[in-house]
């Protein structure tokens, strides 16, 4: 009782959204080959259930394979980069590079670097999520709190301790920021290499696409949007677990 | 300036818009090539007609835009065509530029493959489509567990060029011409070699324009077949005007596509009834073949496909 009252501000809209759509659709005011009635795509997704479960499984494991790569390749890049200014200097434009990458223009090259398949849906992951952890991450370090730098420095303490025991823990928050902003994007590379490199959901939407289902083109991508929540879910958790006791936006 | 004036103003504004919305729009599936030659050839302005050609690239989705009414004209495949009309789209078919489907598969001719099904027999990757419908019937055909099929690269040849196993869906007046620029010794099989042979590049309306504006449907048909003639007999100038618009391709690549396309535009039938004419046995026959393969449920009826104007 208490869960459907928590889930009822968003649940809402979702039925006066859905209701709607069903009722434009019914009464003619939308097409259905331009937009599907809400129980179209429902049928659609109880139809093929079976190949969209499938499909799924597929593009969650390349899109949460993406996106460990992008927590730990973008956490590592960022506290690298912290390491000096002239480092940063030399480095941070070409961890740019990541986030302008037209990845449909270059995907002809992927598949070549990286084969059909997999390994090309998880490199399409990774390069569309990897920077906003970079971003964050290194924001977070350098914004440390100057006075408690200079309290480890009073007491002698190392570099590398100084990185693990304050300025890491003190980036936490920033940190996740990055990690919530790629969990999504991580989704949308993901889809986006399966359209170049096959399988999965982004299949499935392309082949949906070329056969003008577009109710089953909207389960898929209902589904994908589950697949992006549920990523985004696990990062609050986490985020949750690890800020509770001390950082503000955790409480209350 | 006063409120008067304003609204004035406001006023003209919005007849100058009422006049551009009433431009012709015709939608094309690809960028400018020579497949849409004599689209890009025809003098609307002689038959006061005032036309623009909207390019696309691939997934534009030409037959929907012509069943809502953003485009009064779309480039679609005679078999999408049956499949949007099966599922409510109503979109009519009113001239046919090729009457041979230029899809093909394209291979390295040094694995000595003789026919398409040769291409499944024999390990390797395919790059196509699999939601057309040619798609399903060659699974129908030959199964696909020797090969891996992998999505179309939409034009690239680059995968082509750097895998010998490599095959992929082409136009057999396109890919294979610039693989061959590349060095590559291509071979091509033509999807219509397994007796699937839709109408390709089949310029479609909405049922509804047919009805409220036949004379103007009518005159943009002319148009265009007078079009595709005068391209016929001299692609260069036109050549000249699509290179412009689009860049990338080379200007002598256009004049290559123009002379291998010829055969399948103009053919016997059209010497005899017209340049993009169609029949209703060839409708009927795809129509049959859909509903074989599983691609529509409500079979729609032959004559309402198209239409002779």
């Amino acid at each position: 009782m208490r869960a459907l009252r928590a889930a009822m501000p968003a649940l809402i809209p979702f039925l006066v959204i859905t209701g709607a759509l069903e009722l434009a659709v019914r009464g003619g005011l939308v097409r259905a080959y331009l937009v599907p009635a809400p129980s179209s795509v429902f049928r659609a997704m109880v139809e093929s259930r079976g190949e969209l479960m499938r499909a799924m499984l597929t593009t969650s494991a390349s899109a949460l394979l993406g996106f460990l790569l992008s927590a730990v390749a973008g956490i590592g890049i960022a506290v690298f980069l912290s390491s000096s200014r002239a480092i940063q200097r030399a480095f941070y434009p070409y961890a740019v590079f990541f986030q302008t990458v037209p990845l449909i223009a270059i995907a002809p090259l992927l598949v070549i670097w990286f084969g059909y398949g997999t390994r090309t849906v998880v490199a399409s992951a990774f390069v569309v999520s990897v920077f906003p952890v970079i971003a964050n991450t290194l924001n977070g370090i350098l914004s440390t709190d100057p006075a408690l730098r200079d309290l480890f420095r009073l007491y002698g303490a190392s570099t590398l301790v100084t990185l693990f025991k304050l300025r890491f823990p003190a980036a936490l928050p920033q940190i996740l920021t990055g990690l919530r902003v790629a969990s999504g994007l991580a989704v949308i590379g993901a889809i986006v290499g399966e359209f170049i490199g096959g399988q999965g959901l982004g299949s499935v939407v392309d082949i949906a696409r070329t056969q003008q289902r577009v109710d089953k083109v909207f389960a898929a991508v209902l589904l994908a949007s589950v697949l992006g929540l549920a990523l985004f879910g696990m990062i609050n958790l986490i985020s949750y677990v690890t800020l509770r006791r001390w950082h503000a936006s955790e409480q209350g | 300036m006063n409120r008067r004036d304003l609204l004035l103003i406001a006023a003209a504004g919005l007849a100058a818009c009422g006049k551009s919305a009433r431009k012709i729009r015709l939608a094309l599936n690809w960028k400018p090539e020579p497949e849409f030659g004599g689209f890009y050839a025809a003098l609307y302005q002689k038959s006061g007609l005032d036309v623009e050609i909207l390019p696309g690239g691939a997934g534009t989705p030409t037959i929907q835009m012509v069943g809502a009414g953003s485009a009064e004209f779309g480039i679609v495949g005679a078999d999408e065509l049956v499949v949007a009309r099966s599922r409510g789209n109503d979109v009519v078919a009113v001239f046919a530029v090729f009457q041979n489907n230029p899809l093909g598969i394209m291979v390295h001719a040094s694995r000595k493959l003789t026919s398409i099904g040769d291409i499944f027999r024999h390990p390797g990757t395919v790059g196509m489509q699999r939601g057309l419908s040619y798609a399903r019937l060659l699974e129908k055909m030959y199964g696909f567990d020797k090969v891996k099929i992998v999505p179309s690269p939409n034009g690239d040849v680059s995968a082509f060029l750097h895998d010998k196993n490599f095959a992929q869906q082409c136009f057999i007046t396109s890919e294979p011409l610039i693989a061959k620029r590349q060095g590559a010794d291509v071979q091509v099989f033509p999807i219509s070699d397994i007796g699937f042979n839709p109408y390709t590049d089949v310029m479609a309306t909405s049922g509804n324009l047919l009805r409220t504006k036949p004379e103007m449907v009518k005159s943009m048909v002319a148009a265009v077949r007078e079009g595709l003639r005068i391209y016929l007999d001299d692609p260069k100038p036109t050549n000249l005007r699509m290179q412009q618009l689009n860049p990338t391709m080379p200007l002598d690549l256009f004049t290559e596509t123009a002379e291998v396309q010829r055969p399948l535009i103009e053919t016997d039938e059209t010497r005899r009834n017209g340049l993009g004419v169609m029949t209703k046995e060839r409708w009927e026959t795809l129509i049959v073949r859909l509903k074989d393969l599983g691609d529509i449920e409500n079979a729609p009826a032959a004559g309402e496909c198209f239409r002779s104007v």
